[in-house]
């Protein structure tokens, strides 16, 4: 069960939005990292079938899937970054419709649709309108409907953007849970939420995947050392100047700063492991900070 | 697929209020259409089912074959009641009083003054109860007298002589004397039938034109392109919508509206030829009063399916609901615009647009002809075989065009 990526490239007009890019995945949770702008969505929108790539092929099992057509769908789910749904549907009339269009039978389609409505937590307020929903409840709808043709290849564009700390951790556990046997493919700017769930992770910049691999590999490959320190408050502004600084917290003694170095910034600093935001922090420089919400 | 894409359509607030503002259409259409006053013995307005009774048997005591010895009784009778002391009062009740006798021969007297008008075009209310004698012989000869002398004076450069000649047979075609029947409910039923069209026209190209930009305006497109039947049959099931929507609908409106008006006013003179009604004296189609319903329910029909699908062509090309509910909204406004433009070619376009075919019953008495495959034929036939065509090609396109959406 492969899904194979060779020089994939699409351009929009003047813009690289995916440069020659290649890999292959198997089963397993990939993690898609990336600034947004780096390409991620039109990566994944090619791997749904919904843009035709300027050069490159993508194979499942050996075979063009734009060439398979309907029968690579049928193994597919897929949850956009900009979900839509019809707003005066019902969840269930929502997820019924949806089990439809994929060609599932009515009957099965009804069984498994109320399963992953209990599955997501949605099954009380199954009658409930979708215009009504929160905005985590309409995410877990989403998700629901990705899920329903119970797909050999799950693609998530960035599946808990607007979701708050509690619906996270729900999302993650039931991403673990679905993630046997099939390949899901999840984007976000969101380390945290691939740290814990990504066997393997592609680190996407301006097009091109710059660097795959486990988060042990990831952080092993960053040629910077990671260090902790505590400056004064006056101290802040220049090391902020001279060092990629992936965190800042204020303590009692003054400002306690993690300090990504190849030399030791100072004789009182600390090396600490390297983690997944210290990597992208390494990689996305200055634009990992351009939202709010990256770490 | 197709229940949950009609269920789209209608579920939406304003498609509910849309289909609210059809039925209330219908309620005032039928309200009018059977709107019909009886004058009684004392000379006042009765309204109702017992008026219309009370007309009916008046009207049906005149009922059968209109030959010259029912056209003379009827003119005899009009003379009678028009030199009664009630008719010559100048108290209007008692005028009132002499009407109600007349109308049993109203509609006959009608006729009487189409045929023996002045000229083609000269209609005289008082015709009737000015003249002093009728050779009733004449009453049908006096058609296509008119019309032969229209043809030469008036109308000689509007016509080639081909067309002429093609006009004054179709006339002397008319199998005569025909049937005379009280058509009162044909009648009306044709009469306020365009009206609810033309709105249900609008309402459906409202509702139809969210079918395929609404996954683009919800933002659910790709979802839908990325299913395994979002490029073939939940296509195909948006078109099937579209088309059991339209049909649906209409013929649901159409019904409703027919059987109503029809039970309440009678469907008597069913096989009465358009000719024994005033409106269509001068008409050249050979049909009864119910072939010319059924042409009017169906041009409807088409009107809408045709109106409808360009819609919905509109809303997958654009994915716009605004530009494709702009459609039926031109194609009934439009037409009124251009004929401002007198020209003779001008015309003859404008009667082959699609909003004629929401208003057969007008669109049968229009004078204009089109030579094809050799033959003349009137705007009706050719109405019914152009937009059957087009709508046959339209759904068609509106599934190759959605499908071309899904990859860019």
């Amino acid at each position: 069960m492969l899904l194979e990526v060779t020089e994939l490239t699409k351009a929009f007009r003047d813009t690289m939005a995916v440069d020659h890019i290649s890999c292959t995945l198997g089963n397993g949770v990939y993690g898609l990292l990336g600034v947004n702008g780096a390409g991620k969505t039109t990566f994944m929108r090619m791997l749904c079938t919904l843009l035709l790539p300027d050069s490159g092929a993508i194979r499942w099992e050996g075979s063009d899937i734009f060439s398979m057509g309907g029968a690579y769908r049928k193994l597919l789910g897929y949850l956009p970054q900009d979900f839509g749904y019809y707003p005066d549907f019902t969840i269930q009339d929502y997820l019924l419709y949806i089990a439809s269009i994929k060609g599932l039978r009515p009957a099965y389609a009804k069984k498994h649709a109320e399963q992953l409505l209990q599955q997501v937590g949605l099954w009380d307020i199954r009658k409930q309108k979708m215009k009504k929903l929160s905005g985590g409840m309409k995410r877990r709808a989403g998700i629901a409907q990705a899920m329903l043709n119970d797909p050999q290849i799950l693609i998530l564009d960035e599946p808990t953007a607007g979701l708050d700390p509690r619906e996270r951790i729900r999302f993650r556990n039931l991403i673990s849970e679905i993630a046997d046997k099939r390949l899901v493919l999840l984007s976000t700017h969101i380390v945290s939420d691939i740290e814990y769930i990504a066997g393997e992770i592609l680190l996407m910049k301006d097009g091109k995947l710059t660097l795959t691999g486990t988060t042990q590999e990831l952080t092993a490959s960053m040629p910077e050392q990671v260090w902790r320190c505590t400056v004064q408050r006056e101290q802040l502004d220049h090391y902020l100047q001279h060092y990629q600084v992936s965190n800042i917290r204020n303590t009692a003694d003054g400002v306690e700063l993690r300090i990504l170095s190849a030399s030791c910034p100072m004789a009182e600093a600390v090396p600490e492991p390297a983690t997944l935001e210290d990597v992208f922090l390494y990689h996305f420089g200055e634009k990992a900070g351009a939202d709010h919400d990256i770490l | 697929m197709i229940f949950y894409e009609i269920k789209k359509t209608v579920s939406r607030t304003g498609g509910r209020i849309a289909l609210g503002l059809l039925l209330f259409t219908l309620a005032v259409s039928c309200f009018l259409a059977v709107r019909v006053y009886y004058v009684n013995e004392e000379g006042a307005r009765e309204y109702g089912y017992s008026a219309v009774q009370k007309l009916r048997a008046a009207q049906k005591e005149w009922a059968g074959a209109l030959d010259e010895e029912r056209l003379q009784a009827a003119f005899q009778e009009n003379i009678r009641i028009r030199h009664s002391p009630e008719a010559l009062s100048e108290d209007i009740t008692e005028n009132n009083i002499a009407f109600s006798r007349l109308q049993g021969i109203f509609e006959i007297r009608s006729l009487i003054n189409e045929s023996y008008a002045e000229g083609f075009r000269s209609y005289d209310y008082y015709l009737a109860d000015r003249l002093t004698s009728v050779n009733a012989a004449d009453f049908y000869q006096n058609r296509v007298r008119l019309l032969r002398e229209w043809l030469e004076t008036d109308a000689k450069d509007q016509f080639t002589e081909a067309e002429k000649a093609w006009l004054i047979r179709r006339y002397e075609e008319l199998d005569t004397p025909f049937f005379y029947d009280y058509v009162k409910g044909w009648r009306r039923a044709m009469e306020y039938f365009p009206t609810l069209v033309m709105l249900a026209v609008m309402i459906l190209g409202y509702l139809v034109a969210g079918i395929f930009s609404c996954e683009y305006q919800s933002k659910a497109e790709a979802v839908f392109f990325a299913s395994a039947y979002g490029r073939s049959r939940a296509v195909s099931a948006k078109v099937k919508a579209g088309l059991l929507t339209v049909t649906g609908i209409y013929w649901a409106l159409a019904g409703c509206y027919s059987a109503f008006v029809l039970a309440f006013l009678g469907a008597d003179g069913a096989s009465c030829p358009v000719q024994a009604d005033l409106g269509g004296w001068k008409c050249f189609y050979h049909l009864t009063m119910g072939q010319a319903y059924v042409l009017v329910l169906l041009g409807g029909y088409l009107g809408c399916l045709f109106l409808s699908g360009l819609t919905m062509l509109v809303s997958a090309k654009t994915r716009s609901s605004v530009a494709a509910v702009m459609v039926p909204f031109g194609a009934v406004f439009l037409p009124s615009f251009l004929s401002f433009i007198q020209h003779p070619l001008m015309n003859h376009i404008l009667v082959l647009l699609p909003n004629r075919l929401l208003d057969m019953g007008t669109t049968l008495g229009y004078f204009y002809l089109y030579p094809v495959g050799g033959q003349l034929h009137g705007a009706v036939p050719l109405l019914l075989i152009l937009y059957t065509a087009l709508s046959l090609v339209l759904y068609p396109m509106q599934y190759v065009e959605y499908r071309r959406l899904s990859k860019k």
